[in-house]
C-alpha cells in the first residue's frame, strides 16, 4: 500500500513537471494564435500618419481611438449593422420556431415518417452551398415576377432570411428533437389527458421547456448567420443593403492604402461576434454539445 | 393500472382532432416546404442542368447534354485535378494535423493544466470570427507591405511573394484554415470530453497508467461517437473549404478548389453547366461523410 | 460574334478621333434638340471600381452635370469591379442599375443577344456626325446592327514608363526598334536593382496583354483573331513562339508576378521601383491623383517589332463605354444619362473633372489633348490593326476559365507549355455552341 502512495506521489510531480512544460509550450502557441488579431488592433490604434511619417514598426508616437471614429463615419458602419441586425433577428427566430415545430413534432408523436423527416433536414444542413445558389437566385426571380414585385426575394432582407433559415433549420431541429427526448413523455401525457390541443401542448408545455437549446441555439446562429458574408454577394445587387459583413468587401477595396482604418473597421465589426462569445460562452459550448452528441 | 395508461395513450392517438391534424400539417409541411423550396429544389436544378448545355439566360436556351460536361471535366480539364489535389491536401492537413492537434488541445485543456481557462478562450476566438474578417487580418500579415513582409524587410517591391509562390502557398493557406479549425475541433471534443466518466480516469491512474496511455486506451476508444462526428466535420469542412480562398484569391484559378472552380463556371463572365456538373462532383464527394454522420448519429433509430 | 472580319476596321476608329477631333464645330449633334421627349425621374448607375479611385469621381462629376441639365437626380454606386463582372449576368437579370459604364465587344454583344441590354442606337443616331462610322463600327453588334454600348474612351496597351527612371539609368525605350533591344534594357534596368519588365497576373487577364501583343507581333493580327475565333489552333507552332518570347522576359519580371494584380504592376512604377510596364493607359488618372509631377513623369511608347513582317502594325486598344440594363428600372432615364455620357457636355464635365483618357468623340479637342495623351494618339495612330483585348475578343467562357488560368500556369511552369497548348486546344474544341 506504502509503495503505491509513495509512487503515485513521485509519479504525480513528474506529471507535474511535464504539465508545466505543456502549459508554457501550448502557452506560446496562444500567444502566437491570438497575435494576428493583436496585431490588427494594435495596427488600428495607430493614425495614419504615423505610419507613413515612420514606417510600420515604429515605436509609437500616438495611440488613440481616432481611427475606429474616422471609420465609423466614413464607412458607413452604423447603416450596414443595422442591415446586419435586419437579416441576423429574423433569421435566427424563425430559424428557431421551425427547428422546434419539427422537432416537437417528431419526438412527441410517433408517425411513420419521423426519422425520414430528421434525416432530410440533417441532411440538409451539410450540402455545400454552391450546390444551390445559382437557382435560387433565379427562383427569387421567378417567384418575385410571377407575384408582381422583382425585388421581393432578390436583393431584399426577405431573400436572404429565407435562404439562412432554410440551410440553419436542419441543425436546429437536430439539437431541438435529441433536446426533447431527454424531456419526460409524462409532461407530455399529461398535457393530452388535460385535453390540450396540440397547439397548446407545444406553445404551453414543451416550449417553456426548451428554454436552455434555444439560448444555445440562439447564440450559436447568431454568430453564424453574422458571420456569413456571400449570401448577401450573391443575392443583393445593392451593396447599401447588404450586411456588414459582405460590406467590408467592397470596403476592403476602397480602402485598401489606409489600412489603419481598414484594421479599425475590420475590429468593430469583429466584436460583436467575439463580445458574444465571452459573455455567453456556456450558451456556445452547449449548443455545441448538443449538436455534436446526442442526448 | 397498467391497461388504463395504455389505452389512455391508445385513445390520445385516435382522437387528434381535426383542429389538431391541422395543426400538426402546418408544424410539419411549413418547415418542410420552406426546406423543399429553398434547398432541396435548388440543389435538383443543379443536378439536372449538370447535364445540359446552357448559358444561365433564356429558358430556352437549354440543350441537352448528357454526359458532356462531366466528360469535358474528368478529360480535358486539367484544373480539375489540380483543384481535386488541393481538396485532398486539405483533407490530408486536417486529418493528420489539425484534428489531432485539436483533440490534443482539448484533452490538455479537459486535465485542467495551469491556464486551461485562457486557452480554452483564445483557441476559439478565430472559430467566432466571419472568414471575410480572417482574410483583411491575414492580408494584413502577409500581402506586400504587410507585417511578415515588414519582418523580413521588405517593401512592396521586392516583396516575397506569399500567395503566389508555389511552393510555399498551400502551407499558408493551410496554416489560416487550421487556424481556424483547431479551435472549432478543440471546443467540440472538450465537450464530449465532459461526457466522460472521470471515474474511469481516476481508476487508470490508480492503476500507474502514465497520461498517455490513459487517454489512448481508456479515453479515446469511450469517445467513439464524438470522434465520428470529428471526422465526418474534417472530411465535410474540406471538401466545402471555400470563402477563405474567395476572400483571397477571388475567383481566379490561381489555387484552384472545388468550390472555386464552380463558381468560375456557374457565375462568372461565361457560364456554363460545367459549373453544376463540378457541383455535383462535389455533392457526391460530400455523400459519403453525410451518410457516415447520419448513421452514425441516429444509430439507435434506424435499428 | 466578334467584329472582325467586316470591312471596316478598327483602326479607323483612331485614325478618325484623331483627326477630326480640332475640326469639329462644338455641339456636333445636331439631331439633339428636335422632338425629344423630356426623360424624368431618378436615374440609378453603377461605376465600376471603389468610390476612392480617381475615376469615381470624374464617373460622379459626370453625372453631376446630366443632373443639372435635365433636372433627373443621379443616384451613383460603386461596385467592385471583379464582382460586378463575375455576377453580371446575375444582376442585369435582377435589379439593375440603370446604367453602367461597360466594355465593348464580346461582353456587349453576346449579352445584348441574350436581351439583357437595351438598345442605345437612337442614342448614338443622336450623337451625330461626332462619332465617325468606324467609332459606331466597333460600337456595334454585328449580329443585329444595332449598338447596345455608346462609345466614351478608349485606349492603347503600350508599353509604360517613367522618364525620369529611364534618364536616371541612361536608357531610352523611344530607341528601342527590336525584340533584342527590349530585352537589352530590361536587363539594364534590372542591372540596377529595378524590375526590368513589370507584370501582376494575380487577377488571371493582366498577362493577356503581353500575349497578344507578342502574338500580333511575331504571327501578325490576322492569325491572332483567328485564333481567338477558334480558326487556327492554339498548338500551332506559331503560338510556341509567342510563348517561348514570353518566357525570355520571365527573367526580368518581378518574383511575384502570381502574387500581385494590375494595381501591384502599376505601384510598382508609381514607386519607381520597375523599369517598363505593358499595360492599358487608363490608369494615368492614378498618377495625376498622385500628383502632377507623376503624371507628367509617365511615357508610353508601342511594343518594339519582333517579325519585320508585322512591323508595329497592331495594338490592343480596348474601348469602353456606358450601357444600360434591360431590366433597370427606369430604362429611358438610363438612355438619356448614357446618350449625355457620350456628348460633348458630358464629356467636357469629365474632363473638367480631372479625366486623362481618351475620348473617341469628335467632340473632344484633340487639340487640347496633354503631351500623354498625344503620346498615346500617336502610338494608336502607328497600328494599322486594332484588337480589342483578348477577354473581349473572344468567348467569355474561354478567356476566363482557359485562357487565364493557361497563361498563369505557363508563368508557374514555363516547360509544361506543350501540355498546357494541349489543353488549351481541347478546351476550345469542348465548348458548347452559343
Amino acid at each position: 500500500m506504502s509503495t503505491t502512495i509513495v509512487q503515485n506521489k513521485a509519479y504525480k510531480n513528474k506529471q507535474k513537471v511535464k504539465d508545466n512544460f505543456i502549459s508554457a509550450f501550448i502557452g506560446f502557441f496562444a500567444f502566437v494564435w491570438i497575435f494576428p488579431i493583436l496585431w490588427t488592433i494594435w495596427t488600428s490604434l495607430r493614425p495614419y500618419n504615423d505610419i507613413i511619417s515612420y514606417g510600420v514598426f515604429s515605436w509609437p508616437r500616438h495611440l488613440n481611438l481616432d481611427n475606429y471614429f474616422h471609420a465609423f463615419r466614413v464607412m458607413g458602419l452604423t447603416h450596414y449593422f443595422l442591415n446586419t441586425l435586419y437579416v441576423t433577428i429574423p433569421a435566427v427566430l424563425l430559424t428557431l420556431f421551425l427547428g422546434s415545430l419539427i422537432a416537437f413534432v417528431v419526438s412527441r408523436y410517433s408517425f411513420r415518417f419521423n426519422l425520414s423527416l430528421l434525416l432530410l433536414f440533417t441532411a440538409g444542413n451539410m450540402l455545400p452551398i454552391v450546390l444551390t445558389y445559382i437557382p435560387v437566385f433565379w427562383l427569387y426571380i421567378k417567384i418575385g415576377d410571377l407575384l408582381g414585385n422583382r425585388s421581393l426575394l432578390y436583393n431584399n432582407y426577405l431573400g436572404i432570411v429565407l435562404v439562412h433559415v432554410a440551410f440553419q433549420v436542419g441543425f436546429a431541429t437536430f439539437v431541438l428533437s435529441s433536446y426533447m427526448k431527454t424531456v419526460p413523455k409524462e409532461i407530455s401525457e399529461s398535457a393530452i389527458i388535460d385535453g390540450a390541443s396540440v397547439f397548446r401542448h407545444y406553445w404551453n408545455v414543451m416550449l417553456p421547456l426548451l428554454r436552455p437549446p434555444l439560448a444555445a441555439l440562439g447564440v450559436l446562429m447568431s454568430c453564424w448567420i453574422y458571420n456569413d458574408f456571400f449570401w448577401a454577394l450573391i443575392l443583393m445587387s445593392e451593396d447599401s443593403k447588404r450586411p456588414v459583413t459582405s460590406a467590408l468587401r467592397q470596403l476592403q477595396g476602397q480602402y485598401i492604402t489606409d489600412f489603419n482604418l481598414l484594421a479599425a473597421g475590420a475590429s468593430i465589426v469583429a466584436a460583436p461576434t467575439v463580445i458574444l462569445f465571452f459573455v455567453l460562452r456556456k450558451q456556445f459550448v452547449s449548443g455545441l454539445t448538443l449538436g455534436s452528441t446526442k442526448g | 393500472m397498467k391497461t388504463a395508461t395504455a389505452n389512455k395513450k391508445v385513445r390520445s392517438r385516435r382522437s387528434l382532432s381535426r383542429n389538431d391534424r391541422f395543426t400538426l400539417a402546418a408544424f410539419i409541411g411549413i418547415p418542410t416546404l420552406m426546406q423543399i423550396i429553398f434547398l432541396w429544389l435548388p440543389a435538383l436544378i443543379t443536378i439536372v442542368l449538370s447535364f445540359t448545355y446552357w448559358n444561365g439566360i433564356n429558358v430556352s436556351d437549354i440543350k441537352w447534354a448528357g454526359l458532356a460536361n462531366y466528360k469535358n471535366i474528368f478529360f480535358g480539364t486539367p484544373v480539375f485535378y489540380e483543384a481535386l489535389k488541393n481538396n485532398l491536401i486539405w483533407l490530408l492537413w486536417f486529418t493528420f494535423l489539425a484534428t489531432p492537434l485539436g483533440i490534443l488541445l482539448a484533452y490538455q485543456i479537459d486535465r485542467k493544466i495551469k491556464g486551461h481557462k485562457v486557452f480554452e478562450t483564445v483557441f476559439y476566438i478565430p472559430v467566432v470570427l466571419s472568414l471575410a474578417i480572417i482574410g483583411i487580418i491575414w492580408n494584413f500579415m502577409f500581402q506586400p507591405g504587410g507585417f511578415i513582409q515588414g519582418v523580413m524587410g521588405r517593401d512592396i517591391g521586392n516583396a516575397v511573394s506569399i500567395w503566389g509562390n508555389y511552393s510555399i502557398n498551400t502551407y499558408v493557406i493551410m496554416g489560416v484554415a487550421s487556424w481556424r479549425h483547431i479551435g472549432y475541433i478543440m471546443l467540440l471534443y472538450l465537450a464530449g470530453l465532459k461526457s466522460v466518466d472521470p471515474s474511469l480516469r481516476e481508476a487508470a491512474a490508480i492503476d500507474g497508467a502514465t497520461e498517455w496511455q490513459t487517454f489512448r486506451k481508456i479515453v479515446l476508444p469511450a469517445m467513439r461517437p464524438v470522434n465520428i462526428i470529428i471526422v465526418v466535420i474534417t472530411i465535410i469542412e474540406s471538401l466545402r473549404a471555400f470563402d477563405l480562398v474567395y476572400i483571397i484569391y477571388g475567383t481566379s484559378t490561381a489555387w484552384p478548389l472545388l468550390n472555386i472552380l464552380v463558381f468560375q463556371n456557374f457565375a462568372g463572365q461565361g457560364i456554363s453547366m460545367k459549373g453544376a456538373a463540378y457541383a455535383v462532383i462535389l455533392l457526391v464527394l460530400c455523400i459519403g461523410p453525410i451518410l457516415l454522420y447520419l448513421r452514425n448519429v441516429f444509430k439507435e433509430d434506424l435499428k | 460574334m466578334s467584329d472582325v472580319n467586316n470591312g471596316i476596321s478598327r483602326r479607323s476608329v483612331l485614325k478618325g478621333a484623331a483627326i477630326g477631333g480640332a475640326g469639329l464645330a462644338a455641339g456636333g449633334s445636331l439631331l439633339a434638340g428636335c422632338g425629344k421627349k423630356k426623360v424624368t425621374g431618378d436615374v440609378h448607375f453603377t461605376i465600376r471600381g471603389n468610390l476612392s479611385d480617381a475615376g469615381a469621381k470624374i464617373a460622379i462629376a459626370a453625372n453631376d452635370a446630366y443632373t443639372k441639365k435635365s433636372g433627373n437626380k443621379v443616384i451613383s454606386q460603386a461596385v467592385n469591379s471583379d464582382d460586378f463582372q463575375n455576377n453580371f449576368v446575375q444582376i442585369m437579370q435582377g435589379t439593375p442599375d440603370d446604367a453602367f459604364g461597360w466594355m465593348a465587344g464580346w461582353r456587349t454583344n453576346a449579352r445584348a443577344d441574350s436581351g439583357l441590354l437595351a438598345d442605345l442606337s437612337d442614342q448614338v443616331k443622336a450623337l451625330g456626325s461626332s462619332l465617325s462610322a468606324a467609332a459606331i463600327q466597333g460600337a456595334t453588334n454585328p449580329s443585329d446592327g444595332k449598338q447596345y454600348i455608346i462609345p466614351t474612351t478608349y485606349y492603347p496597351w503600350g508599353l509604360h514608363y517613367r522618364k525620369s527612371t529611364m534618364t536616371e539609368l541612361g536608357l531610352n525605350p523611344e530607341s528601342i526598334a527590336t525584340w533584342d533591344d527590349l530585352i537589352k534594357l530590361c536587363e539594364a534596368t534590372q542591372k540596377k536593382g529595378l524590375v526590368g519588365y513589370a507584370l501582376g497576373d494575380k487577377g488571371g487577364w493582366e498577362a493577356m496583354g503581353t500575349f497578344d501583343i507578342l502574338n500580333m507581333r511575331l504571327n501578325g493580327y490576322q492569325f491572332h483573331i483567328d485564333l481567338l475565333n477558334g480558326k487556327e489552333k492554339w498548338t500551332d507552332a506559331k503560338v510556341v513562339d509567342v510563348f517561348t518570347h514570353m518566357g525570355q522576359l520571365i527573367p526580368y519580371m518581378n518574383k511575384n508576378v502570381l502574387d500581385i494584380s494590375w494595381d501591384g504592376m502599376r505601384d510598382l512604377l508609381l514607386q519607381k521601383k520597375a523599369g517598363a510596364m505593358m499595360m492599358g493607359s487608363w490608369f494615368a488618372n492614378d498618377f495625376l491623383a498622385k500628383s502632377q509631377a507623376d503624371y507628367d513623369d509617365l511615357w508610353i511608347v508601342p511594343f518594339p517589332e519582333i517579325n519585320p513582317e508585322h512591323g508595329v502594325d497592331s495594338i490592343d486598344a480596348p474601348l469602353d463605354g456606358i450601357s444600360v440594363a434591360a431590366n433597370g428600372k427606369n430604362v429611358e432615364g438610363g438612355k438619356d444619362l448614357a446618350g449625355f455620357l457620350g456628348s460633348k457636355e458630358g464629356i467636357d464635365a469629365a474632363v473638367a473633372a480631372g479625366d486623362t483618357n481618351i475620348y473617341i468623340s469628335s467632340d473632344f479637342d484633340s487639340s487640347k489633348y496633354d503631351a500623354f495623351n498625344k503620346q498615346k494618339l500617336a502610338v494608336l495612330g502607328a497600328a494599322k490593326n486594332i484588337g480589342f483585348f483578348l477577354d473581349r475578343d473572344t468567348r467569355g467562357d474561354f478567356a476566363g476559365p482557359v485562357v487565364g488560368p493557361a497563361i498563369q500556369s505557363f508563368l508557374k511552369n514555363p516547360k509544361d507549355l506543350t501540355k498546357i497548348l494541349d489543353n488549351t486546344q481541347a478546351q476550345w474544341d469542348a465548348l458548347p455552341a452559343l
